[in-house]
């Protein structure tokens, strides 16, 4: 209880100050976040980030010149209200522009309602492809986290057996359609591949086709409490000492989910991990727990997205000398600006960025490598 | 294959039935169609999270989580629960409500995150030429040791025949000595109190998180459907065709065709023969 009064102490104190700078605010950007649905856990660490994101630009100069001032809408909601959510922070409050961090449905509809009048940065990890003018995406999509990766882990680790097993939808199925790719490429070979319904919460029967299989990697697309559930199952029966696993969406919840006594040789692959030790990114958990607390909503992907996303609208705005979609989408190729991510280059409407494989052994992420500059291949053509 | 498919069928059967007890006793003894069971199980699930961070030694874990769904459901059973007994809708109504709240409440506590937790047996057993945890084969053997002491009990116990004259008239049943109030908050804190056994004995292998309370609900309505209300042989052949068909059609098949019979025969059974393959109760 003590721990909620002083968070709401800290959000009111934190309100203020954003208060004092949005009465010379110019520009509105609007902030789509998830604090409703499946994704209600990213909500906090999504608006704690694109606030910070708003005070590092506003302290820079803000965009062209102008201060911003954010406006947030909850998009964990079905597509049709997330849109109608979006629209009126558009039309009603007068946002320039957009971050969004939320799931395809509510992407696709936002597509089509925004009709590319007004610039839309979409920052979530996804399946990549998605295409439209005024649509700029900085999230990993998976040819970035698997192309380096699986021949890093094949040598590294000497896996060359791989079951895939993923949630039944179209994530899971285009990442394992790219990674079979990259595993024949390594001179591995795919032994089971295999999709669950989101109602199962038990995975007996798919660790132990695992397990006949004789796989020593698995490529796992499961997301939320199936991720946890699987991976609490999977070292349960041991197979952890069998084979090593690799995720593409275990961010730190999930990895606190599933315990350091389940988490040996679990890796992760994502563009943001709470444990990068560069420079950037540990300057940027510095503020996150100077502005939110030590007991803050903990740092991980996704949430921190939000501020890669408002940083790119900035950096690409600044470029372009205006919020115009023409002129953003003219200057949009080649943008380069650097985050706590790292350097980063914006080509064919997607983020070339450095991918880190971190170890949840323990049940802590410890980065053990990093690949700079990693362009997507679900970009657009320009 | 054979022997980890029995060892899988085994643990989900005997949880599902743990699961499910009492909901079988809140729902087919007091007609109250308690639709926040999963949250008692959730709540119990957290009992271990609980007196960690009190730094609590960990065998306080189930007098903690005993103590804390004894409380909430005592708290429930006296403010809302027991104006409902004998109006089912109503009851269904409010459970509901109840549900959301408790899950809103640990969600203010403990934050929307998953939780983990360690089990106190780690590593795997050789049992019948295959590799299985040995938490698990604790759990079975438990579950199968607590249901014949129930049964044991059940049968000789004067409770169960009291329970069913107060359910089937009340009014009659108080006039010859039997404290109905009493009786019904008792079986009402029992039923809510294994539930969230349930939890805490499965804390160690599954999800822990506020929503997670909602798939045990459902999995142990589709129990009862099946195995008919008010007895512990119509729960056991319930969570046995339940889980069974999810557990072979998964291991066989795939997952998905394993959930879709599940839900064929549920339907089936609510359609073709609503009180379920064993009903002693009407």
């Amino acid at each position: 209880m003590l721990k909620s009064t002083t968070k709401l102490l800290a959000s009111a104190a934190m309100a203020l100050t954003l208060g004092t700078v949005s009465a010379t605010a110019d520009i509105k950007v609007g902030v789509l976040v998830p604090d409703s649905g499946p994704a209600g856990l990213f909500g906090p660490s999504t608006r704690n980030s694109a606030k910070l994101a708003a005070e590092k630009i506003n302290a820079s100069g803000g965009i062209n010149g102008e201060q911003i001032e954010l406006v947030f809408a909850d998009v964990g909601v079905p597509p049709a209200e997330a849109t109608q959510a979006a629209l009126r922070l558009w039309k009603g409050e007068g946002a320039q522009a957009f971050v969004g961090m939320h799931d395809s449905a509510v992407r696709e509809a936002l597509i089509g309602r925004f009709g590319g009048q007004v610039p839309y940065v979409y920052t979530p990890v996804y399946e990549g492809n998605s295409c439209a003018d005024g649509l700029y995406i900085t999230g990993e999509t998976p040819s970035q986290q698997l192309a380096p990766v699986i021949p890093h882990l094949a040598e590294k680790e000497g896996v060359s057996k791989w079951y895939l097993i993923g949630h039944d939808y179209n994530w899971p199925r285009d990442t394992n359609a790219l990674a079979k790719g990259y595993i024949a490429d390594a001179g591995g070979e795919v032994v089971g591949e295999e999709y669950v319904p989101f109602t199962v919460a038990e995975f007996d029967s798919s660790l132990q086709r695992i397990k006949e299989s004789g796989a020593d990697a698995v490529l796992i697309t499961l997301v939320g409490g199936g991720s946890v559930g699987f991976n609490v199952s999977f070292a349960g029966f041991g197979l952890d000492e069998r084979a090593i696993r690799l995720g593409t969406l275990i961010e730190e919840n999930t990895l606190a989910g599933i315990g350091a006594d389940n988490a040996d040789r679990l890796f992760s692959s994502s563009g943001y991990f709470a444990s990068i030790e560069t420079e950037g990114a540990a300057s940027f958990a510095a503020d996150y727990s100077a502005a939110y607390g030590a007991d803050a909503p903990a740092l991980n992907g996704l949430g921190q997205s939000a501020y890669e996303g408002l940083m790119l609208l900035a950096a690409l705005a600044n470029k372009a000398g205006s919020l115009d979609v023409a002129a953003m989408d003219a200057a949009a190729e080649g943008t380069t600006w650097t985050t706590p991510r790292g350097d980063n280059t914006l080509t064919g409407h997607h983020m070339a960025q450095t991918i880190y494989l971190a170890d949840g052994s323990g049940g802590a992420f410890n980065i053990v490598a990093s690949f700079d500059n990693v362009a997507s291949s679900e970009a657009c053509s320009n | 294959m054979t022997s980890v498919l029995i060892l899988n069928l085994a643990w989900q059967i005997s949880t599902l039935a743990l699961v499910a007890l009492g909901l079988a006793i809140v729902f087919g003894k007091l007609r109250i169609m308690n639709m926040a069971h999963g949250e008692f199980v959730m709540i119990g699930a957290y009992a271990p999270v609980i007196t960690s961070s009190l730094g609590l030694p960990g065998w306080l874990q189930l007098p903690v989580c005993l103590l804390t769904v004894a409380f909430v459901a005592f708290i429930l059973e006296r403010v809302v629960i027991r104006h409902l007994y004998g109006r089912m809708f109503d009851s269904l109504l409010a459970t509901w409500g109840i549900a959301i709240l408790l899950r809103e409440a640990v969600e203010l506590i403990f934050g929307r995150g998953y939780q983990s937790v360690s089990p106190p047996i780690s590593g795997t057993l050789s049992v019948l030429g295959s590799d299985y945890p040995a938490y698990r084969i604790a759990v079975i053997i438990g579950i199968i040791i607590g249901f014949a002491a129930l049964y044991w009990w059940n049968a000789r116990s004067k409770v169960a025949t009291r329970i069913k004259a107060m359910v089937g008239n009340p009014d009659l049943a108080e006039a010859i000595g039997i404290n109905t109030a009493r009786l019904s908050a008792g079986a009402f804190i029992f039923g809510c109190c294994t539930a969230g056994l349930a939890g805490l004995i499965l804390a160690p292998t599954i999800r822990i998180e506020p929503m997670m309370g909602l798939d045990y609900l459902i999995r142990s309505f589709f129990a009862l459907v099946v195995g008919g209300l008010g007895s512990l042989e119509g729960l056991g052949i319930g969570a046995g065709i339940i889980a069974g068909t999810q557990s072979f059609l998964g291991a066989v098949v795939s997952q998905t065709y394993g959930y879709l019979a599940v839900l064929t025969l549920s339907i089936l059974f609510l359609w073709l023969k609503p009180d379920g393959i064993r009903s002693s109760s009407r």
